[in-house]
Parts: C-alpha cells; sequence; structure tokens
C-alpha cells in the first residue's frame, strides 16, 4: 500500500501514452516509453527523496522485528495498578503545555476569515494534524459561521444514524428557509421524518432558496471515526456534502482515512480543502471508546473476572476442579452424568474458562485458556 | 440538591448537578442513577463533561457508567463555584445554533438558543471589548468587504468557469449529435417490431415475440479516460442533451450494480428517475405503467451507465435480460461507458446477455483533447485576466501528469489557486476592475474597504513595480492606470503569441500546457530581453542570435519555429489564415500575415492552373514546366521563411512572460506551496512529523532542546512515538512502559546525577524506584498517562492494539518520517 495519499510514484505508463499520443485508439493501446516532453524543472524532487525515505524506514522497521531476538516480557510484568485506581488517575491527569496549546489554538483565529471564505466559495474543509480539533472547529463556527445554520455530526460515537442526522439538517434547512421569506406563505410540509433519502438529498439541493448563497454547515468531528466508518455512511455523507445548500468542515486523525473516500468523492462531492491545523490538544472525546491497555488486557483483569464468574456459580459447579474429566468428577460425586458434565462445560465455555481442542489422537480436551500467573492468582481467591 | 436526569436523544442520560450537591460531598465517589435510554446503557459507555470554574473552563474528567446503570462522578474539587454539566459529547449529532439574522448575531454570538456551554470557551482569555458598537462596526464592515470581495472572485471566476463548461460541451457537440441520431434509428426499429395493443399494454407482463425483438440497443462508448471522474461530468451533459431532445433519460452508476443489494437497487434507482412519490417495491412493471402513461409514446427511454466494467457482472446481466424481456413495452435503450476496449462487455458479461446486446461504438474525445481545450480557454483565450505564475503551471502539470489525470481536478486545482489569489492578495478585486473593463477609470478600491491611498501604496509597493520604476516619483492613479493597462496589453500580446504558436504546432500531438510552462518562463531563453527592468525591446538581435544558436534544439516554441519553416503550401495557408485572426489586435503582424495570405493564395491559384494543365502536359512542355514548379517551390520557401521570421519576431517581441511585468501580482497567483497543501493533504507524513517536531509547532520553553534527547516535558504521545521508533514493527507493551516511565523519571534523575544521564533508552527496565523524590509522579499516573498516550496513537492510527496471538505486543502501523 502507498503510504501517502497522492505519493509522487514514476508517472502512470499509460498516462503517458495518453499524454504523448493524441491519436492512438483505446483498442491498439500500447505503453510506449513515451518521447514525453518534461520540463526542465521538477518540483517534487526533494519529496522523491521523503518518499524513499518512508519505505526504507518501513522495510528497516520490518527487518528489526524479524531478526533481534524479541522480548518476552508480558504486560503483566508492568504489575499494574487496580483499575480503577488507573481510571481515576487517567481522569486527573494535568495537562502538558497548556498554556502553548491555548495560544496555538488562538493563532488559529487569524485564519478563520480564511476558511469561511473558502468555505463559501464551495470548498469542503478537512483539518487534519495532530491533537483534538473539535473545540477549534466548533469554535470557528460560532464565531465566524453565525450566519449560517450549524449542525455538528460526532463521528467518534460508536453508531450514528444518518437518516437522522438528515432530517435535522432538512428541518434546519427548512427554518432557515422560512425565516429568510417571512412574507411569502410557507406551503405545508411533509413530515421529513417520513420522507425518503433521495427526497431529504433532493430537497437540500432543490433551488427552493431565493439566493444561492445560503447554505447550512455541517461538521462532522472525525469523519474517520468509528461510526462513519462503513463505505455507505461516507458515500451518503459525500452525498450530503455534494447538495447545493449544503457545505462540510470535517476533521480526520487516522492515518490512513484517505482511503475511505474514491476520487469521485474527493473531487466532486466533498470537494475537500485540506487544511494542516495541529493543535496538540488531548484526544479526550475522541478516544473514549478506546479500552486502556493496561485495564483490559492484563492478566491481573482476567483472572479477576474469573473469579467474579467463579463465584457466581453453583456451588456444585465452584468446587469442581476444572482440569478434572467426567470420571474422576463422578467419583468425587460431583456429576452423575455426561449431560450435568456437559452442561457445567458449556457454562465455562461461554465465558470462556475453558475451552475445548482435539489432541493427537482425535479426543476432545478440556483446558483453560487463562496462564500461569494468572491461575496462580486466580486459585488462593476461589480456595481461601 | 437537585439532580435532573432526562434523556438526551439516544446515547446517553443528561446529567445536571448543582453546586449545592457537590459541595455536600467532597472528595468521595457520588453515585448517580441513570435513567436508562432508549439504546440502554452499555457498561462502556462514557459520559464526559466540562468543569466550569467561575467561568473559566477546564477540561473535565471522563466518568463511567457502571454496569448497574450508575454514572460515577468524581468530585474532584472542593471548590466552591463548582458547576457541573454532563454528557452532550457523546451524542451523535447536535445542532450548534441556527442561522441567525444579521443584526442580531453581532451581539449574541455564543448565546443563541442552543446550549453553548458544553463549548469549550476560547474566548475567554481574550480581554472583553471596550466598545461593542465599535467593534460591531468594524466585523460589519470586515464582512461587508469580504462579501465584496466573494462577488468579485464569484464573477472572475464563473466567467472562466462558464466558458470552460462551455467549450467541452462544444466538442462533445458532435458525438452528442451522433448519438441521439442513433438513439432515433433505434427507436424506430423497436418500434416497427410491433406496438403492444390495448390490452397487452395493460397486463402487468411482458409481450412475447421473436428473438430479434428482444435486443437491446447498446451504445458503448469509449471514455479514453484514466479517471472515470470526467465522464460524469461528460454523462450528465449527454443526459441534458438527450433530454433536451425529448427522451427520457436515467443516469445508473456502478454503485446501483452492487452484488451486494441485487438487482433491486438499480430498478429503484432507475424508478425514481422518472416515477414520482414514494416507492416501496421496485418492479419493472411499475416502469411499463409508467411508460404508458406518459402523453406521447415516441420518444426512447434512454439508460445511461457510466462505468460498466465496474458493475457487478451478475447484476448487470439480470438487468440486461429484464429490460430485453420488457423492451417492447418500455422501449429502452441503454448507453455504457466503457473504459478500456470494446472487449469490456465480452469479458464482463455472461454470452447469453450478450445476446441481448446489439452494440454499437462510440468515442468520446481523449484526455490530451480536452485538457487543450481547458487550458486554451482558462489561460489562452480567456475572458478573465486571472493567471497562474511559471512555478504554479509546472506545478499543476506535474500534478495532472502525475498524480491526477483528470481533467476535473485539474480544474479544481485551478479553482483553488484563484480562491487563494482573492484571499491573500488585497489588490485581487483589480481583476473584477478587469473583467468589467472600465479601463479609463482608475479602480474603486473603497468598496472593497482599501482607501485609494492605500491602494496605490500596496501597488507600488510590490516587488515588480519596485524593480522596474524606481525612477518614477510622483505616484498617482494615473501612473497606476497606466501600469495596469500596460500590464493588460502585455498580458493580452503574450497570449496572442502562445495562440499562434499552439497553432503552429497542433498537428504534432503537442500539450498546450506544456507549451504554456515554457513561454511562461521568466528565466526562460526568450524571456531574459524581457527582464524585469528593462522594458526596452532589444534593438540589437546579436543577443537573441546567441541564445538562438544555444537553444536550437530544444524546447517547444523552438520546434514551432522550425515547423512554420517546412510547412507545405496549403497548411500555411491554413496557419496563417488562424493567425490572421489572432493577430487582429497588432497591427505590424496582422498586415505582414495578410499580405502572407495573400501571396499564399496566389501561390494556390498557380498551383491550380498547374494541376489542371497537367493532364495535357506533353513532354516537350515538362522543361518548361518544371522551371515554373521550381520557381512556385521557391516563392513557397520564402513564405516559409518569412512566416517563421515573423512568429520568431513576434516571440522575441511580444512573448512577454506575465512575471516579467510589472504590477502583475495584481493577477497571477504564485503560491504554490499553499496550492500543493491545499490540494494534497500529506496526512500519514503530517501527523508523524507533528509528534516528532512538536516543538516547532507549539513553541513551549521548556522543551527547546532539540536532538535526539527524549524530555519528560514533552507531550507524552511524542515520547511514545520517539521511542517507538527504536522498535521493529512490533512492540513490546513492557518494554515500551518502561522506556516510556524512565523518560518520566528521567528529570529526577538529572537534577540527582547532573548530565551523566546517558541518551540512550535501553528497553530493558532499570528499577527506579529506589530514587525517592518528592514530586515523583505516582506508579498510578505513569500507567494511566502511558494508556492515554496509546489511546492517542490509536486515534491517529499509529499503532494497533494487541491481538490474541500476540497479546504484549502492539503493531505499528506506519513508519516513521
Amino acid at each position: 500500500r502507498k503510504a501517502k495519499l497522492f505519493p509522487p510514484v514514476p508517472p502512470l505508463s499509460f498516462l503517458h501514452s495518453f499524454w504523448s499520443d493524441g491519436e492512438q485508439t483505446p483498442e491498439s493501446r500500447t505503453f510506449p516509453s513515451a518521447a514525453f516532453c518534461r520540463p526542465a524543472m521538477e518540483i517534487n524532487d526533494g519529496e522523491e527523496e521523503e518518499e524513499f525515505e518512508f519505505s526504507r524506514n518501513y522495510f528497516l522497521a520490518k527487518e528489526l522485528g524479524g531478526s533481534s531476538k524479541k522480548s518476552g516480557r508480558k504486560i503483566s510484568d508492568i504489575d499494574p495498578v487496580d483499575e480503577q485506581e488507573l481510571r481515576t488517575a487517567a481522569n486527573n491527569l494535568e495537562p502538558k503545555h497548556e498554556r502553548e496549546v491555548a495560544s496555538l489554538m488562538e493563532s488559529y483565529k487569524a485564519s478563520y476569515p480564511e476558511w469561511g471564505f473558502m468555505l463559501r466559495t464551495g470548498f469542503g474543509l478537512l483539518m487534519y494534524g495532530f491533537g483534538s480539533k473539535k473545540a477549534l472547529i466548533e469554535d470557528f463556527a460560532s464565531t465566524s459561521l453565525t450566519e449560517y445554520s450549524v449542525v455538528v455530526i460526532n463521528g467518534y460515537v460508536q453508531s450514528i444514524n444518518l437518516k437522522q442526522v438528515m432530517v435535522a439538517i432538512a428541518e434546519v434547512w427548512w427554518d432557515q428557509l422560512k425565516a429568510k421569506r417571512r412574507n411569502s406563505p410557507s406551503q405545508a410540509q411533509q413530515p421529513f421524518n417520513s420522507r425518503s433519502i433521495d427526497d431529504l438529498l433532493a430537497f437540500m439541493d432543490g433551488q427552493e432558496a431565493d439566493d444561492d448563497k445560503s447554505f447550512v454547515c455541517i461538521i462532522v468531528n472525525n469523519i474517520d471515526g468509528p461510526g462513519l466508518r462503513e463505505p455507505e455512511s461516507q458515500h451518503l455523507l459525500a452525498r450530503i456534502a455534494s447538495c447545493t445548500h449544503i457545505r462540510i468542515i470535517a476533521s480526520i486523525d487516522h492515518v490512513n482515512a484517505p482511503l475511505l473516500w474514491d476520487k469521485k468523492m474527493v473531487h466532486t462531492q466533498f470537494n475537500w480543502y485540506w487544511y494542516h491545523v495541529p493543535t496538540f490538544a488531548p484526544y479526550v472525546v475522541e478516544g473514549v471508546f478506546f479500552p486502556l491497555i493496561l485495564a483490559h488486557s492484563s492478566t491481573a483483569q482476567s483472572a479477576k473476572t474469573a473469579a467474579i464468574v467463579l463465584q457466581s456459580l453453583t456451588p456444585n459447579a465452584q468446587s469442581m476442579p476444572i482440569e478434572s474429566l467426567y470420571a474422576a468428577s463422578r467419583e468425587r460425586f460431583l456429576v452423575s452424568s455426561q449431560v450435568t458434565l456437559n452442561s457445567h462445560l458449556t457454562e465455562f465455555k461461554d465465558h470462556e474458562l475453558v475451552r475445548t481442542r482435539r489432541n493427537a489422537d482425535g479426543q476432545d480436551c478440556v483446558y483453560i485458556p487463562l496462564a500461569n500467573d494468572g491461575l496462580q492468582k486466580l486459585l488462593p481467591e476461589i480456595n481461601p | 440538591g437537585s439532580i435532573e436526569t432526562r434523556e438526551v436523544h439516544s446515547a446517553v442520560a443528561f446529567v445536571s448537578a448543582r453546586r449545592e450537591w457537590l459541595d455536600g460531598k467532597q472528595n468521595e465517589r457520588v453515585e448517580v442513577e441513570a435513567q436508562k435510554t432508549e439504546s440502554g446503557l452499555v457498561p462502556t459507555h462514557l459520559a464526559l463533561g466540562s468543569c466550569h470554574r467561575g467561568g473559566a473552563t477546564s477540561g473535565f474528567t471522563v466518568s463511567e457508567f457502571t454496569p448497574a446503570g450508575k454514572l460515577l462522578v468524581p468530585s474532584g474539587s472542593s471548590s466552591k463555584g463548582l458547576h457541573l454539566h454532563c454528557c452532550c459529547y457523546m451524542e451523535p449529532f447536535t445542532i450548534l445554533h441556527k442561522a441567525s439574522s444579521r443584526k442580531t448575531d453581532k451581539i449574541s454570538t455564543g448565546t443563541g438558543k442552543s446550549r453553548t456551554t458544553r463549548r469549550i470557551d476560547l474566548t475567554a482569555s481574550l480581554p472583553a471589548s471596550t466598545d461593542i458598537s465599535d467593534v460591531n462596526a468594524a466585523e460589519s464592515n470586515e464582512r461587508h468587504y469580504s462579501n465584496m470581495r466573494m462577488e468579485a472572485f464569484e464573477a472572475v471566476w464563473s466567467s472562466t468557469e462558464s466558458s470552460i463548461k462551455d467549450v467541452l460541451r462544444e466538442a462533445n457537440a458532435t458525438i452528442f449529435s451522433e448519438i441521439h441520431e442513433w438513439v432515433r434509428d433505434s427507436f424506430d426499429t423497436i418500434v416497427s417490431f410491433g406496438v403492444p395493443n390495448f390490452h397487452e399494454a395493460t397486463q402487468p407482463f411482458p409481450v412475447v415475440k421473436d428473438a430479434t425483438s428482444k435486443q437491446i440497443f447498446t451504445g458503448l462508448v469509449l471514455t479514453r479516460n484514466i479517471e472515470f471522474v470526467d465522464d460524469l461530468v461528460t454523462f450528465e451533459d449527454l443526459k441534458q442533451h438527450l433530454k433536451s431532445q425529448g427522451c427520457h433519460v436515467a443516469n445508473l452508476s456502478s454503485v446501483d450494480f452492487s452484488s451486494k443489494n441485487g438487482v433491486g437497487t438499480c430498478l429503484r434507482s432507475l424508478l425514481g428517475q422518472f416515477v414520482t412519490g414514494s416507492l416501496d417495491t421496485a418492479d419493472i412493471s411499475m416502469l411499463a405503467t409508467w411508460y404508458k402513461e406518459q402523453q406521447n409514446n415516441d420518444n426512447p427511454v434512454v439508460i445511461i451507465i457510466d462505468d460498466m466494467e465496474r458493475c457487478c457482472a451478475s447484476i448487470l446481466s439480470e438487468f440486461i435480460h429484464m429490460l430485453s424481456e420488457w423492451v417492447l413495452k418500455v422501449p429502452a435503450i441503454l448507453i455504457m461507458g466503457v473504459a478500456t476496449t470494446v472487449d469490456a462487455p465480452r469479458n464482463v458479461l455472461p454470452s447469453n446477455a450478450l445476446h441481448r446486446l446489439h452494440a454499437r461504438k462510440f468515442t468520446f474525445q481523449s484526455l490530451p483533447e480536452k485538457m487543450n481545450y481547458v487550458v486554451e480557454t482558462a489561460f489562452v483565450k480567456q475572458s478573465s485576466e486571472f493567471t497562474i505564475s511559471h512555478k504554479t503551471a509546472v506545478f499543476m502539470r506535474n500534478y495532472f501528469v502525475h498524480q491526477n489525470g483528470s481533467v476535473t481536478s485539474f480544474i479544481r486545482a485551478l479553482k483553488i489557486a484563484c480562491a487563494q489569489h482573492f484571499s491573500t492578495q488585497p489588490l485581487c478585486f483589480i481583476l473584477h476592475w478587469f473583467l468589467r473593463d472600465e479601463d479609463n477609470e482608475v479602480p474603486q478600491s473603497h468598496i472593497y474597504g482599501l482607501s485609494q491611498e492605500r491602494m496605490l501604496k500596496l501597488a507600488f509597493d510590490l516587488p515588480s513595480w519596485k524593480s522596474t520604476n524606481n525612477q518614477i516619483t510622483q505616484l498617482s492613479g494615473e501612473t497606476l492606470l497606466d501600469g495596469l493597462t500596460q500590464l493588460k496589453k502585455l498580458h493580452k500580446t503574450w497570449r496572442m503569441v502562445v495562440l499562434c504558436l499552439y497553432e503552429a504546432i497542433k498537428g504534432e500531438n503537442v500539450q498546450l500546457l506544456d507549451l504554456m510552462c515554457e513561454a511562461l518562463d521568466p528565466k526562460g531563453p526568450f524571456a531574459s530581453q524581457f527582464d524585469i527592468g528593462s522594458r526596452v525591446l532589444p534593438s540589437d538581435d546579436s543577443t537573441s542570435q546567441k541564445f538562438h544558436s544555444l537553444e536550437k534544439n530544444k524546447g517547444l516554441i523552438n520546434r514551432a519555429i522550425r515547423r512554420v519553416k517546412e510547412l507545405p503550401a496549403n497548411q500555411l495557408l491554413v496557419l496563417m489564415k488562424a493567425w490572421e485572426k489572432h493577430t487582429v489586435d497588432v497591427p505590424e503582424f496582422h498586415s505582414e500575415v495578410k499580405a502572407l495570405v495573400l501571396s499564399l493564395l496566389k501561390l494556390e491559384e498557380n498551383g491550380e492552373s498547374l494541376n489542371q494543365n497537367k493532364v495535357e502536359m506533353t513532354n516537350t512542355r515538362k522543361q518548361a514546366l518544371r522551371g515554373h514548379l521550381n520557381g512556385a517551390d521557391k516563392n513557397l520557401r520564402v513564405a516559409n521563411e518569412k512566416a517563421s521570421n515573423l512568429v520568431d519576431l513576434m516571440v522575441r517581441r511580444y512573448m512577454c512572460p506575465v512575471e516579467c511585468v510589472a504590477l502583475h501580482e495584481v493577477l497571477c497567483f504564485d503560491c504554490v506551496d499553499q496550492l500543493q497543501a491545499a490540494l494534497i493533504g500529506d496526512m500519514r507524513r503530517r501527523i508523524q512529523m507533528d509528534l516528532q517536531d512538536f516543538h516547532a509547532i507549539i513553541r513551549c520553553s521548556c522543551c527547546s532542546k532539540r536532538g535526539s534527547t527524549i524530555l519528560p516535558s514533552m507531550p507524552d504521545s511524542s515520547i511514545m512515538y520517539t521511542l517507538a521508533q527504536e522498535h521493529g514493527d512490533v512492540v513490546n507493551v513492557h518494554d515500551w512502559y518502561q522506556s516510556f516511565k524512565s523518560v518520566v523519571l528521567s528529570t529526577h534523575m538529572v537534577s540527582k546525577r547532573g548530565k551523566s544521564r546517558s541518551k540512550q533508552h535501553s528497553p530493558t527496565p532499570k528499577k527506579r524506584k529506589t530514587t525517592s523524590e518528592l514530586s515523583q509522579p505516582s506508579e498510578a499516573s505513569i500507567q494511566a498517562r502511558f494508556c492515554k498516550a496509546i489511546v492517542e496513537l490509536q486515534v491517529t492510527g499509529l499503532v494497533r492494539m494487541p491481538n490474541r496471538r500476540r497479546p504484549d505486543y502492539l503493531q505499528r502501523l506506519a513508519f516513521g518520517s
């Protein structure tokens, strides 16, 4: 995969043939090493070097990953603190460079007129750069776009019903239209809720407005977020963005975000105008749905959950040694039949306390997918 | 106290806790019953708020819903004026504000009807404005001026854009009318198979006839494009054209033919374009009913599929089968865009579907042809004076050839350039003035918020003016007017010469954009005499002779001049006639070209009479004739020589690159970097650069030490990112944590051991716990910072969480910049 959105790769050979040979018919299309006239000055020489650096780094990293002796250290070796303590600490972190970040945000204010200008000329603004851009974009909207209604979509939320969003946008646009022509009798509108998506799009694209310059602005925080990552969502957003009376401002954070769009979307629908605006503001809301690595994946955690599950089981199941087989259980009068054992085992399987696999002889074997240290921690807890 | 709990949309509950309530329970965990919402509370659902302390806003903590549906709110601060708002951030969408009328918005910024409290207030640190009315007046002026600039931009850009659109449409006119003719013929053929009678027509099933009547007339349009983006525009134009001729036209795209949704989607999309009202079911019989209901049934239904090769083959063939069964009831004609060759349908469709197609081939304009039209319209024949510098032209050319290859995005790049020009160049409104052709009046700068003095100052401070006209001391409106008129004149003659040169080498598959880049070059071989500062045209030919011999074989311009020398009579005549048209405004050339045309016409007459005589030639006369022919040949040579000299003179005298003219900044865009940044966002590299060179961006005093040293004051994500560079494609979480910890604790080490600390961060952990410092961060806080930094790196896509197979490793997804 290419490392950049538009990597300055060697010119497409078939584009060359197009460019240099206008007479050529597609049927006879060949790929001549076109005698292509290159202007003396090539601007992207430096870029090509950088590109080379990129690929070199990639292979270096791959090599390093393969050859060097991998450290066998486990996360549990860190000795993570109690989850609740960790969360509290995470919530009370002292932000770094607070003053500098604030003045950085402040410095972008000088660009607001330009952003507004570009938005009004019909481009969609795409903000990128490290740091949360939510506050920045919303501040821009509330200071410079007061003439227009602004709807915010939060892409970092897990699930977003775009139809609902469209209904809201249509309602806002309808209000804006009504306010513009107070004198003319407003015709009765079919409630937007019951309209189809195509209808809504047609309404937002329609010629109903008296002046074409008015629009509703949509802010999409994290257009690359989990709630909008589906191609269907992106296609729909692109269609919304291409409506006459809609302008879009979006932020992206993921390095692969541009892969969400094809050229039709980038150039004709979203019509992106890129702005590099690193803010270094902490990703607070954007990161809310990401698990804290030391809170969830550690053995302490799984031992703890295992203990909770085991404690809430029936006394018979609790006291049953997990690694014993049916015979052993029967000997100890824990179960009386295979069916009972299976029902217990099903319970364990559901909670991932045991798993089955087949050994070389084709027998089903039960095992506990907990690491040794996890088990060690677990045992004193269930047998105090 | 009062605890409000209510629902907000469907995501989470809204909790607003009042001061009294929190004051009573300092430093303990407060549990608030949260109402279950429609979607139900999930344990991972988090609520977030902002904490207002005496008006100032600070980032506030994240709280969590417990599995039991309780909301945990750490009470944190014991400050008296604590006011807590929760949630809102977790809504999928909100209305930030509604459009306000112009009068009220100035005063009530930020206090609209909507919930604005949750916005982080960036203006809080600004000193309160002393006089609101002053500020408002200035603001309203500013808005007015920006509107005026906007208008100027729209006028200039729309003149360019509309002429480009027109020229592209005109270029397609022939092929469009050819297609229309074929559509008509096909329709007549379909009708000749038999029109269903009333009884047949009302039945909800197709009419069955013989196999030939089941064929669908299909136009395969070779788009000859790299990018289907351009085709979309062309097909839209085609749709409009056919519609204007009375056909019923629908556009389907490859998205409608996806295997995911089956044939229903494309039917629904098709019906949606004809039948009004909501559709619950999509059925082709509905289309038949609709067609029957049309006033006059003498128009075909044309279905355009823009990129046939991207469609799902099975769905497309199903669609074709369906259409062919119904073709007598719904006289459908397909037009399919094909990007590669006419063989494409054979490769894509099964044979039984192919049998139903009666295909005919059409070919659209090729990309280079289109490009030439666009460049010619936008830069050489344009109605607006806006132009771009040599550097920008080279960049845009490279962008087109190397990266994009679509006319649409080339035009888009031009629009960005134009918009940037209008947002950065204070004198840009002069372009509007040029457009309105008010040559004898000084531009009305005050409309755009510039006093005349200011405009003159800005204009006469332009580098191009300073370097050429420093001897002129009297700087008045008239001086500016003269300068601008001169600028316009030189720009016009430049375009004339480029056009003439282009006419000369048109036949050789030369790209006008290449020629333009060469002609724009202010350091090119032909531009030396136009150097800024020497407006006087060169009197002696020696210098020009020198570079001429040096650069003889290089460049398109020289090629053009040479070609004129070698053109045969008839082509030369065509060329001269074209030049005659272009040179109207420059009398000295116009008269010479006219004379050349006359002499060539004479030559041709002679030649024709000779040809007529040829038949009756006898051997004895041949000799004499040869002499005559030689004479004609000589005359042609003379004409060639004359024309070539003429174009040479034109180039040297009038092809003044715009960047060599005083005041060119007014109409010439030159910020390549800005254009590139707006056009090509370099996401992957820039994010990593941000993390690496964060200091260049935030300019703090604490991290000013540059080099490889990782300082604990750096942003945690930067530290983590830098540390990850030392690892391979996977990073051991434990090792990463230990290096992070040692960095975080390194301030304490430095203070203790002085500068002895090595720069290296060995991945092996060093137990630092022995060093007990008072301000040392707690283990929990270091772990929390570590976790947060990893979350941030995940948000930016630089690392991926561990998978089951490698639970102790994080995967790196980007590798340095």
